[in-house]
């Protein structure tokens, strides 16, 4: 199948643009009609279609609510459109404006956050006034998150929508922690590449076309998978300026004539380059989205970044992909013509793999991450191949927000393990973190494949995609054991096939015993929730030992389970494992209030040239 | 003692921005000097410029341009 990298650039006229009005407005009262801002930010929207248009790219023009009552960035969308094939679109984003204020009476600006019935009110306000100035209604819109409820009422009134910017990749808890508790933009655990949402939550992908929402969904910037997983995500992206926040550069300096040279950022080509790459896992298709809004290249300068360097650095960044079309390696389109070409080329089921290498630390990190209807997974394989994130998107859990839902700014789609905010391998002296691995133990020695660091491989057949480890050697007193690690993960199932293959064992009488496990809990944040919904299961044919959660520290084993699993009725999530292989024997753990989580697991026993396998599977509670 | 204000450039303070925190930090034109107001950092222009240099030491690809194909071999 040909090879097709493809770029959307969106770009946005927002009259106040979200950090202007703050950053370089400090000292003056607030004043949102304030001329030198609104020529400002139109300024910075030219500038910014000059540089695709001058590289040779399109772009998809979201005009804002605050733009459509400003005629010359109607006639430049306008115009822009018919010279160089934009398509002009509408965005949820850069509401504030002195209409909106005046006409809502509040200075909330996040559309998933306001209550349903004003949610309809906006999406008709913005949609209607876009008619009015242009005869037509748009094709593509988004905002930093569309909740369901929200892209079902634009599809049931403005049905030609078919493309919408709606998550940004996890933009939660870091991002809220990086702004000192002040950005409640708390959407993580969504794909970091474009899907088509479920009706009933954005972040789930949908199954099949009774499930689909009739939009094809993008992220809000395609960003590193190993950096913005670990730290701010808005260091990240390919967003140059984003680079510029992370300090991910080395400046330039002003010459004698006051222009600006000398700055480099190659991290920000080898990200954009990084996501070709990812090409290789997806059938030949792999994407890429550039959208910065223009409070980013303000006059006054962004953080320790002068404007001269802000502008310099979109430049550079609109030349490099400038290039790559130039060299046949990229592919610009508009939203609504990226949408067309993703729902002729993706099925329903099939994932979006990617498998990440740390571009920056210089820390030979891999992690590979998968998504898809049923799930979404991180293999970390610094840690043996361990599984450090897992939102089992199987539920398709109703999750309303905004004003008078019970998740007011809360959008993430829930986890069942999360390495960084309920640890993973290592806790601090006591409790257990959220992990799924293996220990394979031997003479009362016991070793945990999280601290078996390798490498991954990945291939794809009949519908499975696979990723092989390298092997690693587990080192006892008695003996030494020499596994590899297989995951499989079968397209449409809902299910990872963990494979241990025992290759060799230096002294073949040592017993060896393995314990596949799996720590889990549920949540969206750092902080614990109420575990005492959850009921644990370990069951053989008719046997069965229920426990409802108490923080008792309680367990239960079965010789020949079938299945040992937990109900997650917040969440409405049953995960289960199974197990085939010599001596299995299937348990779970009871956690307790200060280690709140529980263990689901299988031991067996292992020798040389024997394979231990166990799935995990996610299906909706009811 | 006149109140501080924003410096030339918009700076953060490099000890929150090790620690993952974004903090824009204020100008006392008396005293010369940058001061964060979560932390206790303070420091003059050229102390700023410093330690952001010295927050970059765990960007150790800061400068390496990759190739394609480097990215099958790490």
């Amino acid at each position: 199948m040909e090879e097709k990298f493809i770029l959307n650039i969106i770009h946005r006229p927002e009259m106040v643009p979200e950090y202007a009005e703050k950053v370089t407005g400090h000292g003056k009262g607030e004043d949102l009609g304030r001329k030198a801002l609104l020529t400002e930010s139109l300024d910075i929207f030219k500038l910014q279609q000059e540089a695709a248009h001058r590289n040779g790219l399109k772009t998809t023009i979201q005009m804002t609510y605050a733009s459509l009552f400003n005629d010359e960035a109607v006639e430049l969308a306008k115009e822009h459109h018919a010279v160089y094939g934009d398509e002009i679109a509408l965005t949820l984003l850069g509401l504030p404006c002195k209409q909106f204020r005046e006409k809502y009476k509040t200075k909330d600006f996040c559309i998933w956050m306001f209550d349903m019935e004003t949610k309809r009110s906006i999406v008709d306000d913005v949609f209607g006034k876009f008619y009015e100035r242009f005869g037509f209604y748009p094709e593509s819109t988004g905002s930093y998150y569309m909740d369901a409820e929200l892209t079902n009422y634009i599809k049931s009134k403005y049905p030609m929508v078919k493309c919408a910017v709606a998550t940004c990749w996890e933009e939660g808890p870091k991002a809220y922690h990086t702004c000192n508790n002040s950005w409640y933009t708390f959407m993580d655990g969504g794909p970091w590449a474009p899907w088509i949402p479920s009706k009933v939550n954005t972040h789930a992908p949908a199954a099949n076309e009774a499930e689909d929402s009739g939009i094809v969904a993008i992220p809000h910037l395609s960003r590193d998978l190993i950096a913005c997983y670990d730290g701010n995500g808005s260091n990240f992206g390919t967003h140059p300026q984003n680079v510029l926040r992370g300090m991910l550069y080395t400046p330039g300096q002003f010459g004698p004539d006051g222009t600006y040279s000398g700055q480099t950022y190659p991290y920000l080509y080898n990200l954009i380059d990084q996501f070709r790459y990812q090409a290789k896992f997806n059938n030949g298709y792999a994407y890429n989205m550039m959208f910065v809004g223009p409070g980013w290249m303000n006059k006054m300068g962004r953080w320790e970044a002068p404007y001269e360097l802000l502008k310099a650095s979109y430049d550079d960044g609109c030349a490099y992909y400038g290039q790559l079309k130039k060299e046949g390696r990229l592919t610009d389109m508009t939203m609504s013509e990226f949408a067309d070409f993703y729902r002729a080329r993706k099925h329903y089921t099939e994932p979006e793999c990617a498998l990440w290498r740390d571009l920056i630390y210089g820390s030979d990190k891999q992690l590979f991450w998968y998504c898809d209807p049923y799930m979404r997974a991180c293999v970390n394989m610094d840690q043996g191949g361990a599984i450090v994130d897992l939102r089992p998107y199987a539920a398709k859990l109703e999750w309303p927000v905004g004003i008078g839902t019970p998740h007011v700014q809360e959008c993430g789609y829930p986890f069942l393990i999360q390495e960084k905010y309920r640890a993973g391998y290592f806790t601090h002296y006591a409790g257990e973190g959220t992990v799924r691995s293996a220990k394979l133990c031997c003479d009362g020695e016991e070793v945990d494949l999280c601290l078996c660091r390798t490498k991954a491989h990945f291939s794809e057949e009949d519908g499975v995609r696979t990723l092989t480890l390298d092997p690693v050697d587990i080192v006892f007193a008695a003996a030494t054991v020499k596994l590899q690690t297989v995951l499989r993960f079968e397209e449409g199932s809902g299910a990872i096939r963990i494979e241990r293959h025992i290759l060799s064992v230096s002294d073949p009488e040592a017993k060896i015993t393995l314990n596949e496990y799996m720590v889990a809990c549920y949540g969206t944040t750092e902080y614990p929730e109420d575990m005492t919904p959850v009921r644990l299961n370990v069951k053989r044919g008719g046997e069965e030992h229920p426990l409802q959660y108490a923080y008792r520290c309680r367990e239960a084993e079965l010789d020949g389970a079938d299945e040992v699993s937990a109900v997650i009725p917040p969440i409405k999530t049953r995960v289960w494992m199974e197990a085939e292989g010599r001596g299995k024997r299937g348990y779970y753990r009871e956690g307790y209030a200060f280690s709140p989580m529980f263990t689901l697991g299988y031991t067996g026993e292992v020798k040389e040239k024997e394979v231990f396998t166990t799935w995990l599977r996610l299906a909706r509670e009811d | 003692m006149a109140q501080a204000g924003k410096g030339r450039l918009n700076y953060r303070c490099p000890s929150c921005f090790m620690r993952d925190l974004d903090i824009d930090m204020f100008y006392d034109a008396d005293k010369g000097e940058y001061y964060c107001i979560r932390c206790q950092y303070t420091g003059r222009e050229e102390d700023v410029l410093k330690k952001n240099d010295l927050a970059r030491f765990r960007y150790r690809c800061l400068t390496r341009r990759f190739a394609m194909d480097e990215f099958e071999q790490f």
